[in-house]
């Protein structure tokens, strides 16, 4: 083995001169590549940004979801809540108000656009979104059903012609909190608060290039529409056999609920002086979801320009920043354009993937660069320097390649097939940013090879000097004024972090060499402190992995002062709840939804759960309310009639009148031959762990309440879904198989640390610190009781991956020093210096920018990029202190025959 | 008795008319006048008449060119019995009994149309297993009312309606061929108003230049892609007027059809004023001895 890696290394060193010698050669062929994969991603690249790209179609679940829009029409819509800034929404003005939005928005065709603006925040308005509006329906227009001296009248509980009196209006608001079936969905108990249902046709609209069956030339009807008996009988031929056409429906991305979104807020905000309003929905939470894609947008520029002047700074050469940029850049290019060339369709988590190369082009590029410089600080020549540095950093970075592979390959054990692209297309990602910093970085460095040490001091060097030149007051004064500009200008959070990027540049800069020399000494002094201390925060931080809750929540996607969140808190405080979920039964019987026993049954189910989930369920409605309402309808509102009648030809009749009065709510109540129907649940949000208990808990109320059935209806199918709580049960599968991966990757990581090291002892004890990092950040969201959510854990192993990373070049190169010199306080004094600086230099670089993620509006990305950079930044130290720690505790020879375990870093520091 | 004659007297002057040479005329109808004579056409058929239907409603697909029912049709059948009054006989008073299925056999709707915007629409339901009479209070002036399905099927009472032709921009878009007949192509484009209670936002109709029947109708939706289209076959001279005894409306979006079949049609009945009341809803004895005379008038 120890022949092996040596033979690796000195492979690694001849790599530069080969690289070179055929530079022309190589620069040419990569450029070309290059422009065929840019030319692909931007005329192949097939990508999805639609909601549905997060489901699995092949789970049950999401057939059955898919069954339930082609059968009872989509479920998307607007929830618009409005709080009457008068407090009342029966109020004069209110209901004015509530009566010209609703019928704005029913038609809208006929508004003066010239009163409306052009775009909002920043997106053009396109009126004809406003044709995916299906349904309007709001206070001004719901009707009640009342049956007087033998007349059914459907009247509206708000006449179009406002009664004159007040003690009118205060009769129509106690007829409408007397409505069972509206209160809390379209007005609040106290009615403070009114509500507008605005429908959709999302998801059921065909796709453009749809043509029917029917369409195609010579095509006719059978010959039995023209055939009527002698007997004045008529009868159509059928075949079961025949194939129905399946019709593809449109699928919407995030751009369309978001165009959507903003153009009806066009509509709606002109009525902000009586009302303010609280959208739920998918249209408001995906333009939500849209805006945090532009930020991160922003982000990612920002954090480019902090990892340029971190860049610029530690080496204090532009050709540092230049170099690593144009190495990631073509491993980003390639990493999207053989996808799109092959034709992999990419989804948005292609943004984490291009995260993943950056942080790992970033870390490759360090390393052989700080070697680089370090050699030349040394007076080496540039090309032996440069073969130099690939020799020392060469195999680790091919470790770390390998390791960070296997940890998002793990991902691709994922049923979902947008995690399976994802992990492969990091893969990809990481093996390419290896194969650039071997093939490209070596030609780019001879072009341009700063850092001579006979050169010219540089601009940043020009600007250390003039610094250290100012008076001691002076410093404080700059610092002083520096340091209050950017909290003022910047505020708390921002001006923090900024602060810090400053203090900690300003250390690592001028004092990275008295802390690399102080380590050692640290380490030989307190081995067992150092240990004990690592050791402790390790057993907290299992044990906050212990308390650690996996569970996604909508609402908590935001920031708590956002507008998202409040909405969902006001809807789930004072109106039905912003979630909704169905419960499809499917009798697999024609007109099984009339039987009466099926039917009392899902009534005593509704009311089964009702009582049973007070707090998370506020309303159930299905086919059952329709019939008791008709029925005690018909009987002149008779409460005895306020049940399921026992017969079946009553019941049958009595959805007669319901079908064709109402035939559009008739088809999303119940399919057309009367076997498939669903419970409409509402429901206060909550977050995917709860739905969990509640789907296993509703299973088991469900399989009691139809168990008298099986003779009836054999085939009976009864299946919870919807698509908010389908996306709910998701987030939590994906979650668990994601923790699940994790810690398959760690176990990979630890067997290829294994085989590297070539030891087993030497592999478990250097999986030691890499497991503190990973632990670290699950711990402490465990101890402060922050639950762990899918998007969370998506980002987990790339943090993770990284953190690992500085770990592994650190034992390597430890390993590899250890065969060459046959000492252990020389290989650790060598391996504390030489990598301890890149080390360093890649933490900083990297941390600092996955801390700017903690800025996102996305709670998922904040909270992963603050615990990824306090793991990132613990790495660090575990690799500083700990690692030399245990070494000089245990004293592993890592295969080494004869290597001198003494420890005397004075003697060693003197030999040197 | 004077509607009996009127009647009869409207129905051989409409016979009369369009028996006549098409040619001879056919130059000079403006679209907004063809549609009138099919508005006409359609009057007539319900008009002292009595009449036998069956609606059929199936999941449809496409085999060997033919398109056929995938799945038993669901069938109801229903008898309807139509008078006109007023002037020019554009009130109408209708009754129809649902005979098929069992479940909702009895079942009876009587309605009163006035032509007169002004006078709301009365209907009656009765649901025999209830027993009960219930006055519907109607929505029709209403523009939030959707347009109702008759009964349960694809067709919708949108559909179905007759008048309103001044609320349509009309075009005669050409002259073609449909189903080796001879036809005007005429598109119908509602006005505002009319839109926000359509479903459509267009229709184009395939009008028999000789007979005034629609042989097939496309309906658009609002991203103008056709969502419906309706199919007139089997077209006969029943009772003195053209009819299309099988209609056919293919929901090109769900694949589901509904046929609306002709059994019997006879026109020219004189109905007893009597027999369009309640009691033909509730007294089942009464409403077979009356249809029992009804029937007699045909043989």
């Amino acid at each position: 083995m120890e022949k092996i890696l040596l033979s690796l290394s000195d492979a690694f060193a001849q790599a530069p001169y080969k690289v070179l010698k055929y530079k022309s050669f190589v620069l040419t062929g990569l450029i070309v590549i290059t422009s065929v994969m840019v030319y692909g991603i931007f005329s192949r690249t097939t990508f999805d940004m639609t909601a549905d790209s997060f489901l699995d179609e092949a789970d049950p679940a999401a057939i059955a979801l898919d069954d339930f829009r082609e059968q009872f029409g989509s479920d998307e819509s607007i929830f618009l809540v409005y709080r009457a800034k008068d407090g009342n929404v029966f109020s004069r003005e209110s209901l004015e108000a509530a009566q010209q939005l609703t019928n704005d928005l029913r038609n809208w065709q006929s508004l003066d656009r010239s009163e409306y603006p052009e775009t909002m925040n920043g997106i053009t308005l396109d009126w004809n979104e406003l044709n995916h509006i299906r349904r309007v329906q709001s206070i001004a227009n719901i009707r009640y059903q009342e049956s007087v001296d033998d007349s059914l009248l459907s009247n509206r509980l708000v006449p179009t012609a406002l009664p004159s009196e007040n003690a009118e209006l205060g009769q129509i608001r106690g007829k409408a909190l007397s409505l069972d079936d509206y209160l809390l969905a379209f007005y609040s108990e106290n009615t403070e608060y009114g509500a507008i249902l605005i429908q959709t046709d999302f998801g059921t609209k065909p796709e453009d290039g749809f043509v029917s069956a029917v369409d195609a030339a010579d095509v006719s009807l059978d010959d039995s529409f023209d055939s009527f008996g002698d007997d004045l009988t008529f009868d159509l031929e059928f075949d079961e056999s025949v194939e129905i056409q399946e019709v593809d429906f449109e699928a919407v991305d995030m751009l369309g609920y978001t165009a959507f979104h903003v153009m009806s807020k066009a509509i709606y905000e002109k009525y902000e002086e009586q009302f303010e309003f609280f959208p739920v929905g998918t249209p408001p939470l995906m333009e939500f979801m849209l805006e945090i894609m532009n930020e991160m947008q922003l982000l990612g520029i920002i954090l480019v320009l902090i990892f340029t002047l971190l860049l610029w700074i530690l080496f204090r050469s532009f050709s540092a920043v230049l170099w690593p940029l144009a190495t990631i850049l073509l491993s980003i290019a390639w990493a999207v354009g053989i996808p799109a060339w092959t034709g992999v369709v990419l989804t948005t988590m292609i943004s984490l993937t291009i995260m993943l190369i950056f942080a790992v082009g970033i870390a490759d590029c360090i390393h052989v660069m700080s070697a680089y410089f370090s050699f030349r600080r040394q007076g080496q020549e540039h090309h032996i320097a440069l073969s130099h540095a690939y020799e020392k950093t060469g195999l680790a970075i091919l470790v770390t390649t390998i390791t960070t592979m296997c940890g998002v390959m793990a991902l691709s054990t994922s049923d979902l097939e947008m995690i399976q692209v994802f992990g492969w297309t990091s893969a990809l990602g990481v093996l390419l940013a290896f194969f650039f910093t071997i093939v490209l970085l070596p030609i780019l460095l001879n072009i341009w090879h700063p850092g001579d040490p006979d050169a010219d001091a540089s601009f940043a060097d020009k600007l250390g000097k003039r610094w250290h030149g100012f008076a001691r007051n002076t410093q404080i004064g700059i610092a002083v004024v520096y340091f209050s500009s950017v909290f003022f200008v910047l505020g708390l959070g921002v001006g923090g972090y900024v602060s810090l990027v400053t203090i900690l540049t300003y250390v690592v800069v001028n004092w990275q060499k008295p802390i690399l020399n102080a380590v050692p000494a640290i380490t030989a002094r307190y081995p067992y402190l150092i240990m004990a201390i690592f050791g402790a925060i390790f057993v907290s931080c299992l044990y906050g992995m212990s308390k650690i809750r996996i569970d996604s929540n909508m609402a908590e996607l935001s920031r708590e002062d956002s507008q998202l969140q409040r909405a969902y808190d006001i809807v789930d405080e004072n109106m039905a709840g912003s979630q909704s979920m169905e419960i499809v039964i499917n009798t697999n019987k024609v007109d099984g939804m009339m039987n009466p026993r099926l039917l009392q049954a899902v009534d005593e189910l509704q009311t089964r759960i009702e009582d049973r989930y007070p707090n998370e369920i506020s309303r159930t409605n299905s086919l059952a309310n329709i019939v008791k309402e008709t029925y005690k309808v018909m009987n002149d509102d008779d409460l005895a009639y306020d049940r399921i009648p026992d017969s079946e030809l009553m019941v049958s009749q009595l959805l007669y009148l319901f079908n064709s009065s109402n035939p559009e709510d008739r088809r999303a109540l119940v399919s057309d031959d009367y076997s498939k129907s669903h419970i409409s649940i509402s429901a206060y949000n909550a977050g995917s762990y709860q739905y969990q208990i509640f789907f296993t808990e509703m299973g088991e109320e469900i399989a009691q309440t139809f168990a008298g059935l099986e003779t009836e209806f054999p085939e009976l199918q009864v299946t919870v879904t919807g698509s908010m709580a389908m996306m709910m049960r998701m987030a939590d599968d994906l979650a668990r198989s994601q923790y699940a991966s994790l810690l398959l990757a760690l176990g990979i990581i630890s067997v290829i640390m294994i085989v590297t090291l070539g030891s087993f002892q030497g592999g478990l004890l250097a999986m030691i610190p890499n497991l503190i990092p990973a632990v670290l950040s699950f711990g402490l969201m465990g101890l402060l009781g922050l639950p762990l959510d899918a998007d969370t854990l998506l980002i987990a192993p790339i943090i993770i991956g990284i953190a690992v990373d500085d770990t592994i070049h650190f034992m390597t190169h430890y390993r590899i020093a250890l065969a060459r010199t046959g000492s252990m306080s020389r290989a650790l004094i060598s391996t504390i210096q030489d990598v301890g600086q890149a080390v360093m230099f890649t933490t900083m670089v990297i941390a600092l920018s996955f801390a700017l993620l903690s800025f996102s509006g996305h709670m998922g990305m904040a909270k992963m990029g603050f615990f990824g950079s306090v793991a990132i930044f613990f790495a660090l130290l575990c690799d500083l202190f700990l690692i030399p720690a245990m070494i000089i505790t245990f004293k592993p020879t890592f295969g080494v025959k004869d290597a001198n375990t003494d420890i005397d870093f004075s003697k060693t520091a003197t030999a040197q | 008795m004077q509607n009996y004659v009127l009647s009869k007297g409207l129905i051989s002057l409409l016979a009369a008319l369009l028996l006549l040479p098409v040619s001879a005329f056919s130059q000079e109808l403006s679209p907004r006048e063809i549609m009138d004579k099919l508005e006409d056409n359609r009057r007539a058929t319900s008009n002292s008449a009595l009449s036998r239907m069956q609606l059929s409603t199936c999941k449809f697909g496409v085999r060997d060119g033919k398109i056929t029912c995938a799945e038993r049709p669901r069938v109801k059948s229903l008898e309807s019995v139509g008078k006109g009054y007023g002037l020019d006989l554009k009130d109408t008073k209708s009754v129809a009994i649902l005979l098929e299925p069992a479940a909702e056999r009895g079942i009876g709707m009587l309605s009163f149309n006035y032509d007169d915007g002004a006078r709301d629409n009365e209907s009656w339901l009765y649901l025999s297993a209830l027993g009960r009479v219930k006055r519907i209070a109607s929505g029709s002036s209403d523009d939030e009312t959707e347009p109702g399905s008759l009964f349960g099927s694809e067709f919708t009472t949108e559909d179905q309606d007759t008048g309103k032709l001044d609320e349509y921009q009309i075009k005669l878009l050409e002259e073609t061929v449909e189903a080796s007949r001879e036809v005007w192509k005429i598109e119908m484009i509602p006005n505002q108003e009319r839109a926000r209670k359509s479903r459509y936002s267009r229709t184009v109709m395939y009008i028999d230049k000789e007979r005034f029947i629609e042989l097939k109708v496309e309906m658009y939706d609002r991203y103008d892609k056709e969502i419906k289209r309706l199919l007139g076959s089997r077209v006969e001279l029943m009772n003195g007027i053209w009819i299309a005894r099988s209609t056919t409306i293919m929901n090109l979006v769900t694949n589901r059809l509904s046929n609306m079949a002709f059994l019997e049609m006879h026109t020219g009945i004189e109905v007893p004023d009597e027999f369009l009341t309640q009691r033909t809803l509730t007294d089942a004895a009464f409403r077979e001895t009356e249809l029992e005379k009804l029937r007699a008038q045909i043989n």
